[in-house]
Order: C-alpha cells, then structure tokens, then sequence
C-alpha cells in the first residue's frame, strides 16, 4: 500500500509488513465498538451472545413504535438546528474580526473563544445546570441550547478562521480598489471565498451537539431527554441489542456527515 | 507646466513611532500617461506608497493629489483606481468575465454595457476566448491579463501594478513587459508601477524613481537615472559600476550642454579622462565607469593602466573580468569576439572619458 | 517590500514627533477598525459570557456554599465546603484514580496511535485520504455509542468472553467492564483518533528527505529512528499527550457507563454529588479541584515544550 506500483518484485522487508499488520490491527481495535453495534442490531435475540443465534430486522421494525426515541430525535434535531444557526451567527462575525481587524488582547480573544473546549463538560454542565435551574430554564429546549452553545462556537470560529487566514486577503483588496464597499465585500469576495469554512463548521457544530451527552443529561435528564442522554440511560441499565439498531440509526448519520464534511472542506483539516 | 496627473506632497508614513518611517516626506508629480516605476530594494516604501495611492492604506502625514484634487481622505473604493497585485488576486469563485465585469458591477453600469466592455477589455489583452472559463485553470500569464484587464475596463484615474511580472518566469516576463508597456500606451493610463527589478524598469518606464529607505533618491528617464545617477547608491543599484575615488585636477572645457570635462586623478590608473558637473576643479567626488564601457586591452604594449586578472566569467555574449589594479578590483565586460584573457594575466584597462561620470556630492541624510 | 506588510497595522502613536494636525485619516480608521472589530466580536463574546463564563463563575462562587443535608443550599461564603475533600482520604484516592487513570490512557494512547499516525503520514497510497478519514470518523460518531459497543464487547455475555470461552481458554467469563480495566479500554479508543489527528497535523515538520538524508549518511533504521524520527516528532507526541490526559481525566459517559459504579474518578463523583445527593456546592468544589488539577498539568506541559524548544 505504501510503495507505488512497480513492474518488478520488490523484496517487502519483514519490518514493513510488521507495519501493515500493526496498522491493520490498529483499525480494528478502532472500528471495532462500530462494528460490533452494526452486527448486534441485526440479531434476533435481545440478549447478549456471540455469535448470534439468528438474524433479523425486528429491531429497526420496532423503532418507530417507540416514542420515547422519536421524541428523543425531535428534541435532539431541534437543539442541535438551532444552536447551530447561532453559533453560526455570532461565530463566523467573531472570526472575521479575529482574522481581519488587529487590535490589543487579540490573542487572549481568541483563546477566550476556543477555550470551551477545554473545560471538562461535566465542570460546565454542573454550572450550567446551577445558573439555568433558578431561571426555569432547565429541561427545556433553550436550555440545551444554552448549554450547546459554547461547546460548539469554537468548531465554527476554527474552521472559519483557517477558511479567512489560507484566503488571499488581495482579493479583498481588488475588490474595494474596484469600487466595492465594506458590506460589497463581505457579501461579494469573503463570504463565497470562506463558505466551506462556514459550512464545514457548521456540520462539526451540529453534529457536536447532536452527539453531546453530559450537558443534555445535567440540563434536561428528565424533561427533555436527548437522542444520546436516552441510550445512555438505557444502556446504563443494560447493555442489550434493543438499542442498538438506534445506535445505527447515529452512525450511519454520522457515516452520512463524515461525507458531507470530508466534500466539502476535508475531514482532517476541519477537526483540528 | 499643467497640473500634474498624480502628485505626492510630503507623503509620510509610519508603521510604529519611534521606528524609521518606511516612507519618509516623499515628494513626487506624474504626468497624464506617463508609466513611472518605483524602483527599489525590498524594505525602500515602493509598495507602501502605492498601497497608499491606492487607499488601501492611511498616510501617517502628507498629501494625495489627483488632477487638482487632494484625495487623501476618500475611501479605497472611491478612488477609481484600478490595481494589479503581485499575485492577480482574481476572485476564485468568479468566472473570467465576471471578474473583469466586478468594477462595472459596483459601478451600477447596466448589463448591456457591462458585457460589451468586458468583451472589448479581454478583447484587448487578447483573451476573448477564455471569457466562460474558471481563473484557477489558467497560466500565470493568463491571470496577469486578466487582472489587466480587470482593472483597466474602468477606465481607472490611474493605473497601478504591484510587482505584477515577479511571479512569471523569465521568458514570460519580458514578453509581458513588452505587452503591458504597449497596452498601457494605448489605453494612456497614468501608471504606477512597483518592481526591484531595474531591467523591467529602465525598459517600460517613462520615468523611473529609485527609492531607499523610504526616500526618493533620484527621479528621472530611464537614460539619465543610468548614464546620471545622483548617488552612489543609484548608481550601484541599477546597472553594475564601478565607483572610484577621483581627484579632480583640471577643467578641460564643456562637454554637451550642461557639464564639463576635466582632467581627474585616481589612485592606480593615474590621470585620466571624465565628465561632471562644473566647479569640481579641486574636488573629491566618486567616478562611475560602467564595466561595458571599460575596454580590456590584452597586448602589453597598449595604453591604459595595468592590472591584474583575477577571475573570468563567461557569459556567451560577453566576457566579464575582475581586475584588480592597485589594491581595489575593477569590473569589466568585453565582447567575446576579440582574445579572453585567463585569470593571472596583465592586462590593461582604460575607458573613453566621456563615459567616466563623476559624481555630485551626496547630502547627509 | 511585500503586501504582508499591510497585515502588520500599527499600534495607536503615544508621543510621536510628527507635527500636530497630521495623521489623522490614518487614527480614524484605525479608531474605524476597532470599532469594527468589537461590533464583530461583541455577539460572540456575548454568548460565550452567558452560556460559558458566568456558568463556569457561578459554580465556583457556589463551592463557597455549604451543602445541608436536606438537600438545600447554605447561601454563605466558607472555605468549609473546598477543605472537606482536601482533608477526607477517600477524595485523596479520587484525586490521585482520576490522574493516574489520565496517565494510563494517555500514555497507551499515545503509544498506538503513534505507528497509525506515522503510516498515514507517510503514505503514498491512492486510498490514503479514507485511510485517514476511517481513522479520525469515529470523531464524529457518539461518545455513547461508541461506549455501548464496548460494553457489548467486553461484557460478561459480551463478544471477548464468549469467544475466550467458546475456545475453552477460560472457564469463568473475564471481568473486562465495571472496573478500570474496561474504562481504560474504552477510553483509549474513544481519544485514539483525537491522538492521530494531533499528530498528524504536528508531523508535518517531518520532511521524509531528511530521514532519507540521514540513512544516506550511513544511519542504520534504527539510528534513524532514534535520532530524527522520534526527535522531530516529539513535540507532536508531547501535545498529544497532554490532550487525552486532559480529556481522559474529564471523561464522564465512557468511565460512568464502563466503570458501572465501580470507578470513582472525579468526574463521577461530581456527578454523583451534584444530581444523586444534590449537594451542589460540593459538586462544585470537586469541579474547582478539577479545574486546579486541569491548571497544573497545563502548565507542567507548557514548561516542558518551552524547555524542549529552548534545547532544540
């Protein structure tokens, strides 16, 4: 795999196909949860045994049937939407001003902005939960929002970022000599310039919070349970197949973002 | 004298007080449809004052004056100005005729003569053919006539190029000079243009100004800043040169309409022959030969002052010599039809003295 | 001169020597653009004070509080609440699981992402860019999914025992989840592609020709390895590091659902305080010792990378 194709046999050496097989291990070690989740929910009885006896759909027959997970998805479809628009609306301004506009503690700015990523969510959850109770904002959808939001605004403010700083600004520059305003600018050059940035940003954010667990479990456990606060409950208690053909559902829309992220922007530069 | 198309008056400006200001009171006119180069090592303001020219950076003093009229605070996009930047900066997302069309778009010109005016600016870079096309797709060349095109189709008040031909390569450079030079006759546009390359500018420019460290040095044609130059630096930045200390000894009479020759001394060729400024009798200045006009005599017996060669360097067009006469070593270059002599051979040097150019006395700076 | 000169827009003049009057288009825009600046950022900056800061400020002034044991809140300010686990030896063990169990993680994580990380640095195959993208997708899917999978392989009925017990190779099935073990597992799994991508994206300073340099010198693989591979990729290694140890000791689904109630790391433990005995102002006083604890070891990281950047 890693040597270009040649006429003549080459002599592999030994440590490079310890390598291989290493590497080969390695990626099941890594996909293995993954995989496993996709068998199981194709087997036919509820408790756990390998191999399976028997294969069949019930799993994904009955899933409609279960309201708890279909509210489970609104919830976690309208939280994760919604906090997505906002973070897109007060994050890709951010960077803008970050990548174009120098002015003093710039730095410490920007650090302030990616910083969430780095505070223990269950630190952020517990504050959350404590400054949200007394305002009767807990199990409701603006409080996972609230508690979604900072989480995901540095996803948004990093791939924006890195869109607006690889961009040529003399571009920019053409346009205003050519007669373009600020506003023209934006709306002309910059924007379609950093566009997958945005988007890119915009599918992590939402996604990020689609995902999200801990905050949604402190926030709003018992009124508005998300799509993964659920399965944690429900695997809490026993780690069966009844969920997984649900945990399916999940990858293969995570399976789906991965796509749309790696088309648009690429996967590796949009994570880190 | 009518009023001059551009004028800079005083034009300062400083990235940080207390730091030498990049520009430092420059001072300079251009007149309607002249092409004038800036000129100058990296670090000299070229860029800086015509970035500020353009509006897209505030002076931190001074004045721009077009036609009349100080323009110093109107905003970039009011200025008119068309710019081609050192990397074309073509708008990625925009086909080639949307590109050249963005500075009739902001200017609300309807479509149909939008679309005429594009036709007729590609028409006249001559790449009407590429008008559907993608920017990324095209050669370096390409994109440089498209941002040509670009900003010429709105009829700018004036023209400027950033470097616009050091991302090409060689050969495509000097055709592309040939190229923008005719283009900008044709269209008259008053042209800024900023390059460090001293070739590119004695050959398209109308007037060239060498800038150092913020400062214009010497403004003039292209023949005077070579066969003339004000200072050494000047002279050692445009062309190569040899720059020698004269004494000088005798007015020997006028030479052309404003200088004299004289008789100079200088250490290891003796007395010899040169041209200069009138007064200098008495004085120490520095003499300019130019190598090409060095002529390298290999037979013993000839005239001029003997010295040593130390290094040969052949080029196919010509022969270039390091000799060293007395303790400096003089530069040379001689046609390659006549003998070459080999490194470790006298031979002797000497010049017409009409092309020996003393120097006038540089201000403190 | 070149255009990057125009990014480098100067500071506000304090006494400059220029004449009075002068200067002034250059201080309003300059006034201009940071006006523009804050009118960008103030949304965003908004947002994070709302739904991140006063959160995060609140919960420290709460760990000031004291907890009663009715469940109410004492509305005071003690250090009380702070020096109970700093004197109680089980939070001591809590302390000192949570960090070892950061250590353990990482460093396994570190070690076998590593070789992943340098292959697919290094790969010149066509399928290279899914190779990556397989390697860092799990990034994207849950947390909680991926811990249930784990859960079905690892537990008593799960994939690795009946497979262990199928081939006879064990009689009674392995205890692999409800304790550190499986946590551990899980874990590094879970922050296995977090690893790769830091380290790819710190690879790239490893220019393949300066290992061909070498072995052309007369470097043997080996010397190769130890002397410009490993030195060059370092840093990478070291961020990578610190990274999962960080996240590893925040973790809470993975070390609550794998560890059963068995594992009590810091993160449980605020947990279990917070929403099982609903005494917040303790939970928030574990929350402080986890931030100090977060704190230290970022600032040990820091001074390590600025010592190996001041030798290299």
């Amino acid at each position: 795999m890693t040597t270009p194709p040649n006429r003549f046999r080459r002599r592999v050496p030994v440590s490079a196909v310890a390598l291989r097989v290493l590497v080969a291990l390695l990626y099941v070690f890594l996909l293995a949860p993954l995989v496993i989740i996709v068998v199981i929910s194709f087997s036919s009885n509820q408790y756990l045994s390998f191999p399976p006896t028997g294969f069949s759909l019930r799993w994904y027959a009955e899933l409609p049937a279960e309201t708890t997970f279909i509210q489970g998805m609104q919830t976690t479809l309208i939280t994760a939407s919604i906090t997505t628009l906002i973070v897109l609306l007060i994050g890709v301004p951010a960077s803008i001003a970050l990548a174009r506009y120098e002015v003093p503690g710039r730095g410490a700015i920007s650090a302030f902005f990616l910083s969430p990523l780095l505070v223990p969510s269950v630190v952020l959850a517990l504050g959350l939960v404590l400054t949200l109770g007394p305002l009767g904002l807990t199990n409701t959808y603006q409080g996972i929002v609230i508690g979604h939001v900072s989480i995901t605004l540095p996803y948004v403010i990093r791939t924006t970022l890195m869109s607006l700083t690889t961009a040529d600004t003399s571009s920019e520059e053409a346009a205003r000599v050519l007669g373009a305003n600020g506003w023209a600018v934006f709306r002309l050059i910059t924007l379609p310039i950093i566009r997958p940035g945005v988007i890119a940003g915009g599918i992590v954010a939402f996604v990020v919070s689609f995902d999200e667990a801990v905050i949604s479990l402190f926030v709003a456990e018992s009124g508005k349970p998300t799509l993964p606060v659920q399965i944690l409950r429900y695997v809490a208690d026993s780690a069966d197949a009844a969920v997984a053909a649900l945990s399916v559902v999940l990858i293969l829309f995570s399976v789906v973002i991965v796509v749309l992220v790696e088309r648009v922007m690429g996967l590796r530069r949009t994570l880190i | 004298m009518s009023t001059p198309k551009l004028a800079l008056v005083d034009l300062t400006k400083r990235y940080q007080p207390g730091l030498a200001p990049a520009v430092d009171h420059l001072n300079m006119e251009v007149e309607e449809g002249h092409l004038v180069a800036l000129l100058g090592p990296s670090g000299c303001g070229k860029t800086t004052t015509l970035r500020m020219v353009a509006g897209l950076m505030d002076p931190t003093a001074g004045r721009i004056v077009v036609d009349g009229e100080d323009i110093t605070s109107i905003p970039v996009h009011r200025r008119g100005m068309g710019m081609v930047f050192q990397s074309y900066a073509l708008f990625p997302h925009m086909n080639v005729a949307a590109n050249v069309a963005f500075g009739l778009r902001m200017r609300r010109l309807p479509k149909s003569e939008r679309l005429e005016r594009v036709r007729r600016a590609l028409d006249m870079v001559q790449l009407g053919y590429l008008a559907e096309r993608e920017t990324k797709a095209l050669s370096g060349g390409q994109q440089q006539r498209i941002a040509l095109a670009r900003a010429l189709v709105v009829e700018p008040t004036l023209l400027l190029l950033d470097e616009p031909l050091s991302n090409l390569d060689a050969k495509l450079r000097e055709s592309m000079r040939g190229e923008i030079r005719a283009i900008q006759q044709r269209t008259g546009a008053t042209t800024l243009f900023v390059t460090h390359d001293q070739d590119e500018a004695l050959d398209m420019a109308d007037r060239i100004a060498v800038m150092n460290g913020g400062l214009i040095e010497q403004f003039g044609e292209p023949s005077e800043v070579y066969e003339r130059p004000r200072t050494r630096f000047v002279a050692e930045f445009i062309g190569r040169a040899n720059l020698l200390d004269a004494t000088v000894v005798a007015d020997r009479g006028p030479s052309g309409a404003d200088e004299r020759r004289y008789d100079v001394q200088v250490p290891g060729f003796g007395a010899v022959g040169a041209v200069g400024a009138p007064g200098l009798t008495g004085a120490t200045r520095t003499m300019l030969v130019r190598p090409h006009r060095v002529q390298v005599h290999c037979d013993p017996g000839a005239s001029g002052s003997p010295g040593t060669v130390e290094s040969v360097s052949y080029t196919g067009d010509s022969v270039g010599y390091r000799v060293r006469v007395g303790d400096r070593a003089q530069l040379a270059e001689a046609p390659t039809d006549g003998r070459i002599a080999a490194p470790g051979d006298v031979v002797r040097l000497d010049w017409d003295p009409a092309s020996a150019y003393l120097l006038p006395e540089e201000e403190e700076r | 001169m070149s255009a990057t000169t125009s990014i480098a827009v100067p500071r506000l003049p304090g006494a400059d020597d220029l004449p009075p009057g002068h200067g002034v288009h250059e201080h309003r825009s300059r006034r201009r653009d940071r006006r523009t600046f804050w009118a960008l950022a103030a949304p965003g900056l908004l947002g994070l004070a709302v739904t991140y800061l006063l959160p995060l400020l609140y919960m420290v002034r709460m760990a000031f509080n004291r907890g009663k044991p009715d469940g109410f809140i004492e509305q005071t300010f003690t250090l009380d609440t702070l020096i109970k686990p700093l004197t109680d030896s089980y939070y001591w063990k809590v302390t000192l699981d949570t960090f070892l169990m950061g250590l353990v993680v990482a460093a396994i994580c570190v070690v076998i992402s590593y070789p992943l990380a340098l292959f697919l640095t290094r790969s010149t195959s066509r399928y290279k860019s899914l190779l990556i993208a397989l390697a860092i997708a799990p990034l994207l899917t849950s947390a909680v999914v991926r811990t249930y999978g784990w859960m079905v392989i690892l537990g008593g009925a799960g994939l690795v025992n009946s497979t262990l017990m199928h081939l006879g190779l064990v009689t009674v099935p392995l205890r692999l989840t409800n304790n550190m073990t499986g946590v551990v597992i899980g874990l590094v799994e879970i922050f296995m592609p977090y690893a790769i991508l830091v380290m790819m994206s710190g690879f790239g300073r490893l220019d393949p020709r300066l290992e061909e340099a070498a072995a052309s010198l007369g470097a043997r693989p080996r010397a190769v390895f130890a002397r410009i591979t490993l030195p060059l990729t370092l840093p990478a290694l070291l961020s990578a590091f610190l990274l999962i140890f960080v996240l590893s000791i925040s973790s809470f689904i993975t070390t609550n659902l794998l560890g059963g109630g068995a594992v009590h790391v810091l993160a449980t433990e605020i947990y279990d305080q917070a929403t099982g005995l609903l005494n917040w102002p303790f939970a928030a006083a574990l929350s402080v010792i986890l931030l100090v604890l977060f704190g230290v070891v970022i600032a040990i990281y820091q001074t390590v990378t600025r010592r190996l950047r001041l030798d290299a």
